[in-house]
């Protein structure tokens, strides 16, 4: 399972931040969800989401040193064991698609778990920025 | 605290430098929810009477509703709230973009500022507290490159930014204040509130949560809403289009302000509508939470403006700065519309302002010797795009029409009163009564002068099945949009989702805990309603401040559908006495002592 991105729909809504926020902490809280969206407007018109594809080639998962990134063999995607995790930032610098970030409150990094199936980012999104694809 | 709300207000004293947190006065939450009712409760109570818009005295209120920040559909607007120095009346205005959300991700319902900085500042609120940041590097600069400077200096892209530009610094009274790049608290001269306050910038960032009571609940009710209510014919059209598309209808009606006023048809419309517009236009923005997203991101390519990247130009600035001061060249009318964003101008009355200025060019009362050497004739592009700068820098003519027309045609003489039009001496917005005549009515009870946010009754008669002409059932069908209007900008729902009041209901229940029903919303809208008369009252202003303007009424309409039309002042009067009746208002517009009981905004 991936997830892909299509920078040029994204209108900068941020509604998936709220929902993906209220999955993994409980309330609206966009810098606790597992995407942002970065604008460089008015210099670039670039508005997008970044957040983890669940790439192939998973540079995150060979730089933690703790071994806090595990394969969850159901869904066939890795994913942050928070226990394990101690918010260091290696993955962070090592992803290449700015795919994770840390929580501001709590020492561990978020990555999405693509909702464990059935992401809610995909399903709010009201311009088909996000893609799950198999 | 409710759901919905986090619960706190920030206060902040630039004089002493003082900030502190307060916790929101929740009975006054229950009878006014937030954005325009909850600021105009705190304003009345907090403003003394009388006081000069322009003194340290005057407040200024960022508010906030309990639906600002939630995945609820098109409700992350917030108000700004001020008395106007173009008005001397209450000031309400709407943003969008992101800073609403991100006030109350810093944990602050509103903030609510008063005094004057001695020095240049700017505000830096951050996750529960305020400072004071120097802004001595940052004055004179345009809007857009303050926000740059200002996300420099915090280390943070993703800090938020409310700014004024030098039209702001130099209390032009049309000088708007401008979030998020693009967004704007436009109308009524905020954004020289804050100049006086020598207040450049407010800058955001929050990193906390907001909470409501069944958050899978809220946001099923969400998505039930957006796909059942918000992505319908009704709304798509702002998804589609954008605002532009008002141009062809507005035509149709022949109510498109044209030549200052002196047409209702401009034979050029479609080089400047929405057809024109997506040949420059580069992608779709939305304000947080809007899944219509109707910002249209634009670029032009080729040209002496070349480069110009905006959002925009909406309806307004094409029929106020296009139309109206007759230009047709769309990439002109865009590099205008980034002028008065970066110099931090409302695009509606600086239009408003120049095609009055072309006018009395034309007419012979000003000459060359008061434009600076600029032909100030309609359609003249070159001098047209000078004219924000000489607005914003209070040059020569620019000077003079940074008071507003009003106060202009006053210092200018020559029997150009005949000409300004606007109520309560803000600038009219593009649709003339004329051929749409509850708009008269509309524009001049306005509790912030002419706006067609508060009542908008063109949408029956100009593009619906009523009598455009006629004055029978007028009044009523203003009260009818004053009062769903006021809720809706309590709550704070966007203009471009037309909710009604079951859904105000659901959703503002669902977020604050709160079982409020149809009826109890009606009530709240008629109250906010008469909150702001009885705050205008409080400054002065009665029948004699409902206006109408002489072109309105003494000049008969050119081309179009509603070709030789006036709108007389005896159907004007009527109108107003039977408003005033219905509203149970005196004759003077007073609210009655019994209305005010009724909806508890007296003991």
């Amino acid at each position: 399972m991936r997830l892909e991105i299509l920078p040029e729909r994204c209108t900068g809504c941020q509604l998936c931040g709220a929902v993906c926020s209220a999955r993994l902490v409980g309330n609206f809280n966009p810098s606790r969800a597992a995407l942002y969206i970065e604008s460089l407007l008015p210099d670039q018109l670039v508005v997008r989401p970044y957040v983890c594809i669940h790439c192939e080639e998973h540079p995150c998962v060979d730089a933690c040193p703790v071994e806090a990134i595990v394969e969850d063999e159901e869904l066939g995607i890795y994913v942050v064991d928070k226990e394990a995790c101690n918010g260091c930032g290696t993955c962070v610098d090592a992803c290449p698609y700015n795919g994770l970030r840390l929580d501001p409150f709590e020492m561990y990094a978020i990555k999405c778990d693509v909702c464990r199936g059935k992401a809610r980012c995909v399903e709010i999104c009201p311009t088909g920025t996000l893609e799950v694809t198999e | 605290m409710q759901g919905g709300y986090v619960g706190k207000i920030l206060r902040v004293d630039l004089s002493r430098e003082k900030t502190s947190s307060e916790d929101l006065n929740t009975q006054w939450a229950r009878m006014f929810i937030g954005g325009k009712g909850l600021g105009a409760k705190y304003l009345f109570e907090e403003l003394k009477p009388n006081t000069d818009p322009l003194s340290p005295e005057n407040v200024m209120i960022i508010m906030t509703g309990p639906l600002t920040g939630t995945t609820a559909p098109c409700a992350s607007r917030y108000a700004v709230l001020t008395k106007s120095p173009l008005t001397g009346a209450f000031l309400d205005c709407y943003v969008g973009g992101y800073l609403g959300a991100e006030l109350k991700f810093a944990g602050f319902d509103a903030a609510i500022i008063t005094g004057k900085a001695e020095k240049p500042t700017y505000l830096w609120i951050a996750d529960g507290k305020a400072e004071f940041k120097d802004a001595k590097d940052l004055s004179g600069l345009d809007i857009h490159e303050t926000e740059k400077r200002i996300k420099e200096d915090l280390e943070d892209k993703e800090v938020k930014v409310a700014a004024i530009g030098p039209a702001g610094e130099n209390l032009a009274k049309m000088a708007c204040i401008t979030v998020d790049l693009y967004r704007h608290a436009g109308r009524g001269g905020a954004g020289a509130v804050m100049g006086s306050k020598n207040l450049k910038a407010v800058a955001v960032r929050g990193h906390q949560s907001i909470s409501v009571p069944k958050i899978e609940d809220f946001i099923a009710l969400s998505q039930e809403i957006t796909k059942d209510d918000v992505l319908t014919p009704d709304n798509e059209w702002a998804k589609i289009d954008g605002t532009p598309g008002f141009l062809r209808m507005v035509q149709e009606a022949g109510i498109l302000p044209t030549r200052n006023f002196q047409m209702g048809v401009f034979e050029h419309v479609n080089k400047i509508d929405e057809v024109a517009i997506k040949k420059i236009l580069v992608r779709r923005r939305a304000c947080y939470g809007c899944p219509l997203g109707c910002g249209n991101l634009t670029q032009v390519k080729e040209g002496p403006f070349a480069g110009t990247i905006v959002e925009g130009p909406e309806y307004e600035t094409l029929a106020m700065a296009g139309a109206n001061c007759y230009i047709s060249d769309l990439a002109a009318i865009a590099k205008y519309n980034l002028l008065c964003d970066q110099l931090g101008l409302d695009t509606i009355s600086t239009g408003d302002a120049i095609a009055f200025a072309m006018e009395c060019y034309e007419r012979g009362i000003i000459t060359e010797k008061d434009t600076n050497g600029l032909e100030l004739t309609f359609g003249n592009v070159e001098a047209y795009i000078e004219m924000p700068k000489l607005i914003a820098y209070r040059e020569s003519i620019g000077d003079i029409l940074a008071e507003g027309v009003s106060r202009a045609a006053e210092k200018i003489g020559k029997g150009s009163g005949h000409f300004t039009v606007h109520a309560k001496r803000l600038e009219y917005p593009g649709y003339d009564p004329r051929g749409s005549i509850g708009m008269a009515l509309a524009y001049a009870v306005s509790d912030r002068g002419a706006c067609h946010l508060r009542a908008w009754p063109a949408n029956s008669e100009a593009f619906g099945d009523l009598d455009p002409f006629t004055t029978e059932g007028k009044a009523q069908l203003v009260i009818d949009d004053q009062n769903l209007y006021s809720v809706k900008w309590s709550l704070v729902v966007c203009d471009f989702y037309a909710i009604g009041y079951p859904n105000i209901a659901r959703l503002c229940s669902a977020a604050t805990g709160w079982n409020l029903k149809e009826e109890d919303v009606k009530i709240i809208g008629e109250r906010v309603w008469n909150q702001t008369r009885q705050f205008n009252v409080r400054e002065g202003i009665s029948r004699e401040n409902d206006t109408l303007p002489e072109r309105i009424s003494k000049d008969p309409l050119k081309g179009g559908r509603a070709e030789g039309h006036v709108v007389a002042r005896a159907d004007f009067d009527k109108m107003l006495g039977e408003y005033y009746q219905l509203r149970g208002w005196d004759e003077e517009g007073r609210p009655r002592k019994e209305k005010l009981k009724a909806l508890e905004l007296v003991a």
